[in-house]
């Protein structure tokens, strides 16, 4: 019994390593793609990127080759091929990089804005089914095409661009500027009844140097300001100029898998705010009191939102309540809004202003858009008792007419390390601004 | 010498928890979905209700046969002949099971891991461990699962876990998803999915008392049914509706997704190791309880030289489904309708007839 | 050619295997639950003569070979085989004649005394009733003490004979043992063979003409290692003496922690040239009877010439030889033997081995250090998960390595994955050859460390470690990630208290190493179910190796994996099944309670 266990052992093991090692990869015998670009192809239905990370020169802290300093040193180099399908191209890139693709490590899926607006669904089931594309690779609609945006990413923090995509796509806990976009909450809202999908926008900065700036692609003018606020901007458009050109701002609102609009920042921010994503952010709120100065904040979400549906002749009215709480960053005009009696006028107008612009927001997606991304349609699917009554009761046809009553309730927690503010006295003596 | 091994309670369960529960690492909480919709989960605490009642049926009809398993019920009722047909029913039954789910398990591994490797590399781990496993008895598989089975079950709650954040509870609405028919009145035949409390008859011999057998039967089918409903309740809350019927693999679909800042991500290969000892576990043991069944039947007085031949059968009859889907086909329909026939109908037909013969013979020997 | 086609068709074919009653370790009648049965039925023939049986079935030995394989053949026949003790022609005699110069001559042709220098014969004359009375001492030279054969035999035999006694006694050997000898301890036979054995083992023989009897009184004063630190199971906490070769102070250093009368020590011999005293330990009223008997009746059966060392006794004894895992404790410790001991455990303890032999061992105790016991809990879990954990490192580190860099890629966070990649950019081997060779070449220092001489020993470990990695790697040879692997694995393996089981993690390293490569994880899990089955079929003494674990036994011992505090492990270990399972009563701690003092003196 003893003979025949060992010579059954020995003998597995030996048919598993004469015959075996079939899916034995060494690791440097793979080529870590970081990142996917879909385009329109110009010879071909499709123009796929690729952006495989060059190892050797990250190579580690050694000492010989440190010099560097984020001069020349390529971290990555990118691969443009036009091809039928995404494993067409796969293919074809093996023809020239000496290394087998590996899809495993990829940080992001690119598609431009031409692709998304003609619909993504036949790629987004490619990139599902495999089991080497993650499900949490981040979705980037880019406004300029993916093969741009991804030549334009040249990390200068970070050694590799898998770690910049992570920490920038990560960046929403305290921008609050993009969404989480996963590849796998992208296509649970977009296959599910009750919701409809968003990707971050990405976008390359237009700008050549400070000089150039202008505020063509800003969003403020539609908000009826004077100027605009840190939000009102859309990725590409941010006047910004510096050695990093990719940037991440606002969202792309899809229906289905069709893109149909964008929105920027600080809508953004409230699509957070009502989906319960919101993390923590600073906000340039206009001092109710005094013209032209600032109160800055920074605005927590305290508890989920309240979300609530109800119908009324057939149309949605959707009932929304945000708590938020919020520390004082600084009060720009010096008004003494620590105090007590003045701190419901400091709430008050924050409240307002951000209610008016969920309000905006949340009637841009329906109205404009006549799309769900907030997903309040979960809530109205709890009210039915089977699936086929719910699928008939066809949610997402219903959202365009729906109405908003938007609750925001903010309390103002701490006022930082002033608890009052005092003006500098100037030669005029007076504290102007107090008097008003 | 067989005789003198016994179980304890706490063994049984985990051995019944395993052998039980591995549909819920393959494709049960799809299977689940696609019959219930959202209410994928009602239709598991349902099952685990029915599966209760019915082993409390048969463990009240199994009170005068202490010790026995069905093979020496049939025994009793028709001699020799019955106990052949008896050992015959339930070694095609458990060979049925015991190859597909081996395939499925193999090509699992496959689609997961080893893409490249032939089907029949990837199941040769497998069948070794079987093999290996029932050269060194039933006795030490069993004392396996007593501790294996722990960490498996801590696995599968430390997945459950870490996908809580992608947990959205309007997924789980409509509540009663495709609607009361299908869950109460379909729903019915997936108590088919405890078909492997066969085993419990099988290890009767080898439990102390009565009461073990009806404590750790109940046990049993209260954890599985516990794990069945979590993972399909988690599953159905992570990937909405339309999209958890897609899934050929649902708990591998959740780990993949897990994602606890930069680096705790991409574990899914940890949970690797839990299939594949879920399956070792599972496979060695189902597989003495076929050879035991065999043995019993034809009343041989050893079962190991019946070791390799079986492991080749089973190895064969496994590669015999063109491809997955037939493989998942096959077990879906068997698993679907008809395994509750052997596991409880027929066991309570047998429990019944073997209580009549016996007051029949009782009451010849009184007059 | 035959022999081949035979293995194969006992691969193929198969053998009924005979029937062999497996020892069982049943509960104790003690403990009420069962009854006891009796120890073994087939009792004439064990489980070890039947293999010897079978193999001489097997391979039939030509005349000319039969009679130097000494072992395989029944007593009487040896005895009777004059040709085997090649230069001794002499004929065995059993009793002792009553003419000293026929004992004489006889000791003589027994120990070859011209040839053999170093045995003392030294012939006098005692006064009996007024009469000289011929007698002579035989002593080997080196292993008596001197001083106490001429002060306390030769002395009182040659001078004080001379003085008048009270009380006569008739028979001389009477007179000799109860008046003349003032030593403490004598041995009074009729038989040669026992002078003999003892003369052997640094007794003092004295033959006396007219007596039937002969003496044989023990004068042991042979050179021997003092009590030192135990090499190999060193502790900051607790005793710090080690046993050293000498038997009966190996003994006494055990009854010196266990002050209990219920310890016995019971004498074996095993060898049959050799006849190397042993000790087996146990505590009369806690171990169980049935392993006290199994113990006894395995010591006792072994047949073979020569022992050593417990090490030979150890693979003698063990149940599954070809187990990987250690199934039987073997520890320099005394304290740790007491602490078996009281646990119902048995001890055996060799003459010439600074080593007792701990059994029936478990998994669980393989993984314990003498000193967990002694500092505080907490400190001692510590320990105890640092222990599992280095456990794991030193057993699946590098398979784990293999294949997480050869099947799953993904699971590396990416910074990390590059930086492999990077660093093994101009390494020209597949990682399992490159794991490979580190393996091997740090299991090489390993050895060399400890066969290298003196101070030396040491300085290779660590030198040779750090340069030859450091070389490896500016060679291009390895990458530098897998120095970290290798070295942590051998840091790993250092941690595992026992070092028998340390060498079998180390052989299974490999396999694990081919088994991650040949099938990433799946075959590490292949791998360790295997290993798993194999553990919780084995038994040692009859009980599970997996003990406590596998199976689950109930009681409240509670030394498990982790230790509650010490007033907590109130019970026994169950699965030794011994007499007495309560260690301690549920408050042992008396003074917590309010009417302590009242209490203190029950």
């Amino acid at each position: 019994m003893k003979k025949l266990m060992i010579v059954l052992l020995i003998a597995s093991l030996l048919t598993s390593l004469l015959t075996g090692c079939f899916d034995r990869r060494e690791v440097d015998e793979l080529a870590y793609v970081m990142a996917i670009g879909f385009d329109k192809g110009k010879t071909n239905i499709l123009k796929i990127t690729f952006q495989i990370a060059i190892p050797k020169g990250m190579g580690g802290g050694g000492g010989e080759e440190g010099g560097g300093g984020g001069g020349g040193d390529k971290n990555s180099m990118v691969l443009s091929i036009e091809a039928p399908t995404l494993y067409s191209a796969i293919n074809m890139a093996n023809t020239t990089v000496s290394r087998q693709l590996n899809t495993s490590h990829a940080k992001a899926v690119v598609f431009s804005k031409e692709m998304a607006q003609q619909g993504i669904d036949r790629y987004i089931h490619t990139l599902i089914r495999s089991r080497e594309f993650r499900p949490n690779m981040y979705m980037v609609v880019s406004r300029t095409s993916a093969e741009e945006f991804i030549k334009s990413v040249q990390p200068k923090l970070e050694g590799n661009p898998a770690k910049y995509y992570e920490l920038t796509l990560n960046s929403y806990n305290y921008t609050a500027f993009i969404g989480n976009t996963q590849l796998i909450n992208f296509y649970n809202a977009a296959s599910a009844f009750y919701s409809n999908p968003v990707a971050t926008l990405g976008g390359v900065n237009a700008f050549k140097s400070s000089k150039d700036f202008n505020l063509n692609d800003s969003t403020y003018t539609e908000k009826r300001e004077k100027y605009p606020q840190e939000g009102d901007f859309r990725a590409g458009g941010i006047t910004k100029y510096g050695e990093l050109k990719t940037e991440f701002m606002g969202l792309a609102v899809f229906d289905g898998t069709k893109m149909v609009g964008e929105l920027d920042g600080q809508e953004t921010s409230y699509y957070l705010m009502a989906t319960g994503q919101y993390n923590y952010a600073y906000w340039s709120i206009p001092d109710p009191k005094v013209e032209g100065y600032f109160i800055l904040l920074n605005v927590k979400q305290s508890r989920k939102p309240e979300r609530k549906v109800q119908m009324v002749d057939g149309k949605p009215n959707i009932h929304l309540k945000i708590r938020l709480e919020a520390d004082i960053l600084n009060i720009q005009s010096g008004v003494n809004y620590e105090d007590l009696k003045q701190l419901p006028v400091l709430e008050k107008s924050a409240e307002d202003y951000i209610k008016q612009g969920l309000q905006d927001m949340l009637n841009k997606t329906s109205k404009q858009y006549h799309t769900d991304i907030c997903g309040f349609g979960a809530e109205e699917k709890r009210k039915f008792l089977t699936w086929e009554e719910w699928e008939k009761f066809n949610w997402l046809s219903r959202y365009k007419d729906s109405t908003f009553n938007v609750d925001v309730d903010l309390k103002v927690r701490r006022p930082g390390l002033l608890i009052r503010t005092i003006p500098s006295p100037t030669s005029e003596g007076n504290m102007e601004v107090q008097n008003q | 010498m067989n005789n003198k091994v016994t179980f304890g309670r706490w063994e049984t369960i985990t051995v019944l928890l395993n052998s039980m529960g591995i549909p819920i690492l393959l494709g049960f909480p799809r299977g689940m979905v696609e019959l219930g919709g959202t209410a994928g989960w009602l239709i598991c605490i349902y099952i685990t209700v029915l599966a209760l009642a019915l082993f409390y049926i048969i463990s009240r009809l199994y009170k005068p046969f202490e010790g026995m398993d069905p093979l020496d019920l049939g025994e009793r009722i028709a001699g020799n002949a019955g106990r052949i047909i008896v050992g015959l029913i339930f070694f095609t039954h458990s060979t049925f099971i015991v190859s597909m789910i081996l395939r499925e398990f193999g090509e699992d591994m496959k689609v997961i891991a080893l893409t490249v490797s032939p089907i029949s590399f990837v199941q040769l781990f497998f069948i070794t461990g079987m093999i290996v496993g029932a050269y060194k008895g039933i006795e030490a598989v069993v004392r396996m699962h007593s501790v294996v089975v722990v960490l498996i079950s801590a696995g599968v709650l430390i997945l459950v876990i870490f996908v809580m954040p992608f947990f959205k509870f309007g997924n789980i609405y409509p509540i009663l998803g495709n609607g009361p028919e299908k869950i109460f009145g379909t729903g019915f035949f997936r108590v088919s999915s405890f078909s492997a409390l066969i085993i419990i008859y099988m290890v009767f011999p080898f439990i102390k008392s009565h009461e073990q057998f009806r404590t750790a039967g109940f046990w049993g089918i209260g954890l599985t049914g516990f794990f069945m409903t979590l993972v399909t309740l988690t599953f159905i809350g992570v990937l909405p509706y339309p999209i958890s019927l897609e899934q050929f693999l649902p708990v591998y679909q959740l780990s993949r997704i897990i994602n606890v800042g930069r680096f705790f991500e991409r574990i899914e290969s940890v949970f690797m190791l839990l299939w594949a000892s879920a399956a070792l576990l599972y496979l060695s043991f189902a597989f003495i309880i076929i050879l035991r069944i065999f043995q019993k039947a034809f009343k041989l007085p050893y079962y190991r030289p019946l070791i390799l031949p079986f492991a080749v059968i089973l190895f064969t009859l496994s590669l015999l489904p063109p491809n997955v889907m037939t493989a998942l086909n096959l077990e879906a329909i068997f698993f679907r309708s008809y395994a509750w026939l052997t596991t409880f109908l027929f066991m309570i037909i047998l429990l019944i007839t073997a209580r009549f013969v016996s007051k029949k013979e009782k009451g010849r020997i009184k007059t | 050619m035959v022999n081949y086609i035979k293995n194969l068709k006992s691969l193929i074919f198969f053998e009924e295997p005979e029937k062999i009653e497996e020892f069982i370790l049943k509960e104790s009648n003690d403990e009420g639950k069962a009854e006891i049965k009796e120890a073994q039925k087939d009792s004439d023939r064990t489980p070890e003569l039947k293999k010897r049986d079978r193999s001489i079935i097997k391979k039939p030995m030509s005349a000319a070979s039969g009679n130097d394989s000494g072992e395989e053949q029944g007593e009487n026949k040896e005895k009777d085989s004059n040709n085997k003790h090649q230069p001794s022609a002499v004929k065995p005699r059993e009793n002792i004649s009553t003419s000293v110069e026929e004992n004489l001559r006889y000791m003589k042709d027994i120990f070859t005394v011209p040839d053999n220098g170093d045995i003392v014969i030294r012939e006098f004359e005692i006064t009996f009733k007024g009469k000289p009375v011929k007698a002579f001492i035989i002593l080997i030279d080196g292993m008596t003490d001197r001083t106490v054969i001429n002060s306390n035999i030769l002395h009182p035999l040659m001078i004080l004979s001379d003085k008048d006694f009270k009380t006569g006694e008739d028979d001389i050997g009477e007179f000799v043992k109860s008046r003349l000898l003032p030593h403490n301890q004598m041995k009074v036979t009729e038989k040669y063979q026992e002078v003999i054995d003892e003369i052997n083992f640094g007794g003092c023989g004295l033959f006396v003409d007219g007596s039937k009897v002969a003496f044989a009184a023990d004068v042991k004063g042979w050179l021997a290692r003092g009590i030192e630190r135990p090499n190999t199971e060193l502790v900051l906490r607790g005793p710090q003496e080690g046993f050293n070769e000498i038997l009966r102070a190996n003994t006494a250093l055990v009854r010196k922690i266990l002050k209990d009368e219920d310890l016995i020590v019971e004498n074996a011999k095993v060898g049959k040239r050799s006849k190397t005293p042993c000790s087996i330990l146990y505590i009369k009223d806690i171990a169980n009877e049935s392993l006290v008997e199994e113990v006894k009746r395995r010591v006792n059966s072994i047949k073979l010439d020569y022992i050593i060392d417990s090490g030979h006794l150890e693979q003698l004894l063990e149940d599954d030889p070809y187990m990987l895992a250690p199934q039987i404790i073997a520890t320099e410790r005394p304290d740790r033997v007491a602490a078996a001991l009281t646990d119902g455990k048995i001890a055996i303890i060799m003459h010439g081995s600074p080593f007792a032999l701990v059994l029936p061992t478990t998994n669980n105790d393989l993984i314990h250090a003498a000193e967990d016991s002694y500092i505080r809990f907490p400190y001692a879990n510590l320990l105890r998960c640092v222990r599992i954990l280095g456990v794991f490192m030193s057993l699946l580190l590098p398979g784990l390595y293999v294949a997480i860099t050869n099947y799953h890629q993904e699971m590396i966070p990416t910074d990390l994955l590059l930086a492999i990649v990077s660093a093994r950019e101009k390494v020209p081997f597949p990682t399992v050859v490159e794991i490979l060779i580190m393996e091997v070449a740090f299991e090489l220092i390993r050895e060399a460390g400890i066969r290298i001489p003196g101070p030396i020993g040491p300085t290779l470990g660590i030198i040779g470690a750090l340069i030859l990695g450091q070389a490896a790697v500016a060679a291009n040879i390895v990458s530098p990630i897998l120095i970290i692997i290798v070295a942590v694995t051998g840091i790993g393996s250092f941690a595992i208290p026992n070092f028998s089981l340390a060498y079998a993690f180390r052989i299974l390293r490999f396999a694990y190493i081919l088994l991650g490569a040949s099938a990433g994880f799946l075959g590490i899990t292949t791998g360790l179910f295997l290993q798993g089955v194999w553990l919780t079929a084995a038994k040692s003494f009859g009980v599970p190796f997996m003990a406590p674990f596998a199976p689950k036994t109930s009681g409240g011992f509670s030394d498990e994996f982790l230790r509650p505090p010490f007033w907590k492990q109130e019970t026994r270990p169950d699965y030794v099944n011994p007499r007495d399972t309560r260690k301690q009563p549920k408050i042992s701690r008396v003074w917590t309670q309010n009417n302590s003092e009242g209490d203190a003196n029950e």
